[in-house]
């Protein structure tokens, strides 16, 4: 049910639920308004082991690929699947 | 009475800053422009307010170097004005919340009003102001909107009575008051998104940005070329007959002839060669190197200002992580292109000891100023681009190579990439314009005297014959090691204080087109010029320094001689 944020497909909306990483850096997370919670997606991931560009809060940040394996999200319930 | 202007990173707290004290500071459309405050005057009816622009944070507690100054800041400032972004709300009053927990007196600008309302948002500011209990100024620093309403009502600044709850709930409660005074639409596609996912789709983003790349040098070259070969024309045009004048007043000879005038070749004053102050002194900085400062400033500002780096920053990312740093370390980057103090500078926005090291070292060593640069195309470019791409490629190389070995070697983090992407927007001009002025005006206030005493030891050396003593002395390595005349020896000397000057001595050597490539390369490397090296201690401390200059003399001497051998068993 949950996922890390790198496995959520393109453009799936999803919901903050934990980060499991260092206090610090949830704390620079929070800061830029991604937190337990909110509304996220992932926009487009850049290729060999690139940054992940995320919607969050109407609007975009880009966040290394080790931070966002560690971001856990739940997926929203899709209608009628 | 001090006050301190706070808020989250790119709000436009800079922009503030001006309108408030007059004074202008570079603003750009990505986080951490200011990593240094910067002090202005406010005069309100009576009384002169000092206004501290404190560099941008997210929260009190600090998390870079950047938010240590600003935390360190809140202890002396007796009025805080809280800059807050209208269209991300929420996230800025989580600050403003704790700003108001200090109990100091606050009053609130809501900037970025503009860009709210084209997104369709709209806040109830009269609720707003009574929910935090301080006074809320909706405005817009950079058309300078709402700047008089907030001026009159910075005097009604007060304490809130907000009280502290525990710190978990800050959050909730910035939601709570958002969600109560703020009504944002469901946000539709626009052309602007349409932009932004191109300029960092994983295809086509490093494919638009080369193109970017490739046309802002492209453009710099060219039209620093046109604006210097129409400047050099107003110089024989205007400045020739009078300098020819002085000389002819001081009979064409003699130690003050020497210093001011410089070498007569062929019995006429030549720009480029004769090195003396009024001739070679001011023809450097302000015939050959403005043209290009200028032209780099014109589109690093406009590429800043539309919020293209963070983009770009993205797109190279995968690539700097090899070199232990994360992709927004191009801003340094960039910035140290156009001169590397503020580039060293801006490498504060880094959060590890690992991360400085590495980019002031290659800014350092591998990343050429613009003044250095001007010189080098002028020098190289008559025999044609081959030249220079020579140089230009062995510097990427050894900037390439140098920051891998750095990563392997080096102790300590390299953190990822955690960057807002702000918006694409239109460049306001009138606050382009007056960005650009102030970097060229910086350019001409620091380099001219510096020029202009690097020109005048020259001279002295010349005269007290320290340069012949010095070719001497280096000759092993010079002439040995990177086959380059032993005259070159001085150029190596003089570069310290100012690389463009010690680029200029090259000219009257009369090198071939091999032995000018490797001392270009070698000028380029070796030691930064003496207020770079200033900067690097600053921000580097004692110890790194000693590090970065072992490095560099190493990184010197392989280079420098390896691309003699190689230029040579080539037979280029």
């Amino acid at each position: 049910m949950y996922k890390s944020l790198i496995e959520l497909d393109l453009r799936e909306e999803a919901e903050v639920v934990a980060f499991n990483g260092s206090s610090l850096m949830n704390r620079r997370l929070e800061g830029m308004g991604i937190r337990q919670g909110k509304k996220i997606s992932r926009i487009s991931s850049q290729y060999i082991r690139g940054p992940v560009i995320i919607s969050v809060d109407g609007h975009q940040a880009a966040m290394g690929r080790g931070m966002a394996t560690k971001l856990i999200v739940k997926p929203a319930e899709r209608n009628g699947v | 009475m001090r006050v301190l202007l706070m808020g989250n990173p790119n709000v436009g707290k800079s922009a503030i800053f001006s309108r408030l004290t007059g004074s202008h500071v570079v603003v750009s459309n990505y986080a951490g422009t200011t990593v240094e405050y910067t002090r202005g005057f406010l005069q309100l009816e009576e009384r002169e307010l000092e206004v501290i622009d404190v560099p941008g944070t997210y929260d009190l507690e600090p998390t870079n170097r950047a938010e240590a100054v600003a935390s360190e800041m809140i202890a002396g400032g007796e009025l805080i004005i809280n800059v807050v972004d209208a269209s991300h709300l929420e996230r800025s009053l989580h600050l403003t919340l704790q700003l108001l927990l200090t109990g100091k007196p606050v009053v609130v600008a809501l900037n970025m009003w503009d860009e709210a309302q084209k997104a369709g948002i709209t806040i109830d500011t009269a609720r707003l102001e009574q929910l935090l209990g301080v006074p809320v100024v909706p405005t817009c620093a950079l058309t300078g909107d709402g700047m008089v309403v907030l001026k009159s009502r910075v005097q009604e600044a007060r304490s809130s009575s907000l009280v502290s709850e525990n710190g978990a709930s800050l959050w909730q409660k910035a939601a709570e008051i958002s969600q109560k005074v703020q009504k944002a639409p469901e946000r539709a596609s626009t052309f602007r998104d349409k932009l932004d996912h191109t300029t960092v789709h994983p295809v086509l983003g490093p494919v638009f940005a080369l193109f970017v790349l490739l046309v802002s040098f492209g453009f710099v070259a060219y039209f620093g070329n046109f604006l210097h070969e129409m400047l050099e024309g107003v110089f024989e045009l205007l400045w020739l007959p009078v300098a020819a004048w002085i000389s002819g007043l001081m009979g064409g000879a003699g130690m003050l002839h020497d210093i001011l005038i410089g070498t007569l070749i062929d019995g006429e004053i030549h720009f480029e060669e004769s090195f003396g102050l009024l001739t070679t002194g001011l023809y450097i900085p302000l015939a050959v190197v403005l043209p290009y400062i200028f032209s780099f400033y014109l589109v690093l500002s406009i590429l800043e200002d539309i919020g293209y780096l963070p983009r770009l920053g993205v797109v190279v990312d995968a690539l700097m992580q090899r070199l232990g740093i994360h992709g927004l370390s191009i801003v340094p980057m960039m910035l140290g292109i156009g001169c590397n103090v503020p580039g060293v500078m801006a490498g504060r926005m880094l959060e590890t000891r690992k991360e400085r090291f590495i980019v002031g070292t290659l800014i350092a060593i591998a990343v050429p100023c613009m003044a250095q640069q001007a010189m080098v195309i002028g020098l190289l470019g008559q025999a044609g681009l081959s030249g220079l791409a020579i140089v230009y490629g062995t510097l990427f190389v050894l900037w390439m190579v140098m920051g891998a070995i750095m990563n392997r070697f080096l102790k300590g983090e390299s953190p990822e990439m955690l960057i807002d992407l702000p918006p694409y927007r239109m460049p306001y001009w009138e606050s382009l314009w007056k960005k650009i002025y102030m970097r060229m005006n910086g350019f001409i206030r620091s380099a001219l005297p510096y020029v202009l005493l690097g020109v005048f030891i020259v001279n002295l050396f010349y005269t007290l014959g320290v340069i012949g003593y010095i070719s001497q002395v280096f000759a092993p390595v010079i002439t040995g090691l990177f086959g380059l005349p032993g005259e070159a020896g001085g150029a190596l000397i003089v570069g310290f204080l100012r690389k463009d000057v010690a680029v200029g001595m090259l000219a009257p050597l009369g090198m071939e087109l091999n032995q000018l490539i490797v001392a270009s390369v070698v000028l380029m490397v070796y030691f930064p010029c003496i207020a770079t090296f200033v900067v690097l201690f600053k921000e580097l401390g004692v110890r790194d320094l000693l590090k970065l200059t072992l490095i560099m003399i190493l990184v010197v001497v392989i280079t420098g001689g390896g691309l003699h051998l190689l230029l040579q068993a080539t037979g280029f």
